[in-house]
């Protein structure tokens, strides 16, 4: 399949969207509210307490931001389309795209790409920019550069745990309530790994690799003290968007090869 | 020479999660986690030769579908060999899947928001057809099925029937070796079925594009397909031309004899009577050898015999018959 | 009455059809208890008590939450009624003797003793054995907590209601969820109490009737209020769940009126 058929299911994506273009930014205002609603509950808590875990408000306003872009970026290329492939099994539309010379996976990302999430990056990007000024940070090229590698890389953190996630509709048919199980580690990155129990900075460390979103990375960059892995941190932070990429695709395969073996 | 199509032994297994009946059977469908398997294609044998249009009927459940899906490379077949256009369809997805066309007929591949000629376009780019020929396929398929007033109508505007012709030109735009269909006209009214019979068989005809048809309306086989391969309960029970079927069965001819006045009952020896409304009376001909003239000349001349009616089987019925002979058949053997 | 009852017993089957659901569910309700519980642990930091409020009682404030938000999904009601009402298949419910609202609250009631057996009981028992949850300040104040708790599902069933109804002539339904998340992540006390909250903010949440949500079951259980004041935001509790009911049978007869006079 051509690369260049990519961009036109983009197209015809956002243009299939455009009939519904007022509900578009009512729904992105009634989400801004909502995430900003949480920000305010972490902002009035500081007012009482100024610090949670040893972080003021800037580095949790950076973190909130952090996690919030990383999280959309990613999930504008996984999520929606992703949690969709149970209904799709089940109604057997899956099957049709698989008597195609079409690569799968990238059909469906790219043919469902959710523009939905720029309510998120517009409240993101602006608290970004204020938190990354307002925190303290020890400002160097390799710190800057570090900021986008550390996003890029849990972009596809994100991306990559949503596909295999995903992929568990190929084998078992049910997958959402495995999307339930991440959202609820999910919130947890939006608050520093330490003030979390040993344990479960072990699994968001490890198994769920979710600490590799937000709390991780940022806490290298506010050179902060990162629990149990300590230096690793920062290589960590950078290499687990490829590394979990690479199991992605393994596992897309896999549960593909499933799906043929014993799909209904 | 190998044929087109060629299946040995084609087998295809499902495991299905037991579940349990009943408020106690719902806590033990949580805990425990066992599995009946369902054979939906049991050992499977036949040949489709290039330009060949195969009928592949049977009832729900048969294992259709599923067939279907292993031939288009959706399914890995449990057991025996399978091989489409010298490849094994699951092995060579990609490959296989830019010579063959496929039409699942519950299930558009039509962009549902975008008009028609936009999923042609991206159909067009995704098999990479090359502009002259694509230009050429769509004008001379959407004048045959009469797309051209609604090629710019959103798909979601259409009727069935127009969705569904658009589905089968879109499948063929890429000039593939077989074509594959699932149930392509269900739901559809009758003109719109018409339209698609009388394009398929001239497809086939014309174009040399294997068909493979999956249907329960046996005048899509009649219209479309000579040749026919049965299933029931995953097993394949007759291939070959409907014509022999009809034969096989033996001509069940069914005769009318109308009389002026009721004769009473008339039980023949020639045939077998079947409904009995006074003025009107049925008969089965079980034997082909029967002719009218014996019928006839045992119900004599004295009867009052106003009009004899004498119907050949339809398609529906021979069907039908076979069926119940088999079952009848099975019944006695297990 | 009956068939009301059965309504909530099918609610509660469908609820225990989905296998894999009820461990996803348990799941993530106790990552959400942990991350209250440890977010609160943090913020004390070592501190034994900020205004008059101690570790303890945030702790079990904390898991408290969980006891009476766990178990009803509002998302989920919105949709359902939204849906209901925007396709016009209510029409086949006012045909019925059978009172719509009424037969989803008692399907909600089904599903949400299904989920809070399941889900919720288990976690708050793991939690509390982990940190440590305080007993009801008094016999009057427990009897109390379990009509407060009442008194909370049904304001909960009846906003989710209300917004569904809404989406009739206002907005789209996925607004109107995400504002009511937006609404009750602040205002239904969940993640922090009012009590924290710089005034003049405190009193005027502390009044609204989402207050009654989160805040006051806690609240009451935690023995903040003696058994007068109990008594008098009981009452004002169920003042405001009267005025809810109010305007969503008003609203819910002007829409299905619509519906039924011109086809919606």
């Amino acid at each position: 399949m051509r690369i260049s058929v990519l961009p036109l299911l983009v197209k015809m994506f956002v243009k299939s969207q455009l009939e519904y273009r007022g509900a578009f930014w009512l729904d992105r205002l009634a989400q801004i509210l909502s995430y900003g609603a949480v920000l305010t509950g972490i902002w009035i808590i500081i007012q009482k307490f100024e610090l949670l875990g040893g972080w003021n408000w800037p580095d949790l306003a950076l973190l909130f931001s952090f996690q919030l872009l990383a999280y959309s970026l990613g999930a504008s290329m996984s999520f929606t389309q992703l949690a969709q492939l149970e209904e799709q099994v089940r109604l057997g539309t899956l099957d049709t795209l698989l008597t195609k010379p079409v690569n799968l996976w990238a059909y469906l990302i790219f043919s469902g790409l959710n523009i939905g999430y720029a309510g998120h990056i517009i409240l993101a990007v602006p608290v970004l920019t204020w938190a990354l000024v307002a925190a303290q940070i020890d400002w160097s090229l390799a710190k800057a550069l570090f900021v986008v590698g550390s996003l890029l890389s849990a972009t596809m953190v994100t991306g990559a745990i949503m596909t295999m996630i995903g992929a568990t509709a190929l084998i078992w048919v049910r997958s959402n309530h495995l999307f339930s199980i991440f959202f609820g580690f999910w919130e947890l990155t939006r608050y520093p790994l330490n003030i979390f129990p040993a344990g479960i900075q072990a699994i968001m460390l490890s198994i769920v690799p979710l600490a590799f979103i937000s709390p991780v990375p940022v806490a290298v960059l506010l050179d902060k003290p990162v629990p149990l892995i300590g230096d690793l941190g920062a290589p960590l932070a950078l290499a687990a968007g490829p590394l979990l990429v690479c199991i992605a695709i393994a596992h897309w395969r896999f549960a593909l090869g499933k799906y043929q073996g014993a799909g209904g | 020479m190998t044929a087109l199509i060629e299946a040995r032994g084609v087998s295809k297994r499902f495991r299905q999660h037991k579940r349990f009946p009943g408020l106690l059977g719902a806590f033990k469908t949580l805990v425990t986690s066992e599995y009946t398997e369902v054979a939906a294609v049991s050992d499977i044998s036949f040949d489709i030769a290039a330009g060949e249009a195969v009928g592949y009927l049977g009832p729900n459940g048969a294992g259709k579908s599923t067939m279907i899906k292993m031939m288009t490379g959706i399914l890995v077949p449990s057991g025996g060999a399978l091989s489409v256009l010298g490849r094994t369809p699951h092995l060579q997805r990609m490959d296989n899947a830019r010579e063959i066309g496929v039409v699942f007929g519950q299930r558009s591949q039509l962009w549902w928001d975008l008009p028609v000629i936009d999923s042609f376009t991206l159909h067009r780019r995704i098999y990479d057809i090359p502009e002259a020929r694509y230009a050429d396929n769509l004008k001379r398929f959407s004048e045959l099925l009469d797309l051209t007033p609604f090629l710019d109508r959103a798909v979601r505007q259409l009727s069935l029937g127009q969705r569904m012709r658009a589905e089968i030109v879109m499948s063929l735009l890429h000039d593939p070796k077989i074509l594959f269909l699932d149930e392509p006209t269900i739901g559809l009214d009758v003109v719109a079925k018409d339209a698609v019979r009388k394009f398929l068989a001239e497809i086939n005809r014309e174009r040399g594009v294997t068909i493979i048809l999956t249907t329960h309306d046996l005048v899509d086989i009649e219209e479309i397909c000579p040749r026919l391969i049965m299933v029931d309960h995953s097993r394949l029970i007759f291939d070959g031309e409907l014509s022999r079927l009809r034969s096989a069965l033996g001509s069940a001819r069914r005769l009318t004899l109308e009389f002026t006045a009721d004769p009473g009952p008339l039980p023949l020896t020639s045939a077998t009577l079947t409904a009995d409304e006074g003025l009107r009376k049925h008969y089965l001909l079980e034997s082909d050898d029967i002719s009218l003239v014996t019928i006839l000349s045992e119900v004599g001349s004295d009867r009052g015999l106003k009009d004899v009616a004498l119907h050949e089987p339809d398609i529906e019925e021979v069907i039908r018959t076979f069926y119940q002979r088999r079952n009848a058949a099975a019944a006695v053997a297990g | 009455m009956k068939a009301y009852i059965a309504f909530a017993r099918s609610g509660f089957l469908s609820s225990l059809a989905y296998r894999n659901e009820v461990w996803a569910n348990i799941f993530g309700k106790l990552v959400q208890v942990f991350a209250r519980v440890a977010i609160w642990l943090a913020a004390y930091a070592g501190m034994t008590a900020v205004d008059g409020i101690s570790i303890q009682d945030m702790v079990t404030y904390a898991l408290l939450g969980g006891v009476v938000m766990g178990a009803t999904r509002h998302d989920r009601l919105v949709r359902q009624v939204g849906n209901a009402l925007k396709t016009g298949d209510v029409a086949v419910w006012l045909l019925k003797p059978v009172h719509y609202p009424l037969y989803l609250l008692a399907v909600e009631a089904g599903m949400s003793v299904y989920t809070f057996l399941l889900a919720v009981v288990p976690t708050i028992i793991i939690v509390a054995l982990v940190y440590g949850m305080l007993p009801p300040a008094s016999p009057f104040h427990a009897a109390m907590f379990v009509a407060f708790c009442g008194l909370s599902f049904t304001i909960h069933f009846l906003v989710a209601a209300l917004f569904g109804v809404l989406a009739f002539w206002l907005m789209t339904i996925f607004s109107l969820e995400w504002l009511l998340q937006s609404l009750i992540v602040l205002l239904s006390g969940l993640l922090v109490p009012f009590w924290f909250f710089p005034e003049p903010f405190g009193t005027i949440a502390s009044h609204q009737p989402m207050a009654w949500l989160v805040y006051y079951p806690s609240a009451v259980w935690l023995g903040r209020l003696d058994a007068l004041e109990t008594s008098v935001y009981f009452a004002f509790g169920l003042g405001w769940a009267s005025l809810l009911a109010f305007a969503l049978a008003l609203l819910w007869r002007r829409a299905s009126s619509r519906i039924t006079v011109q086809g919606g």
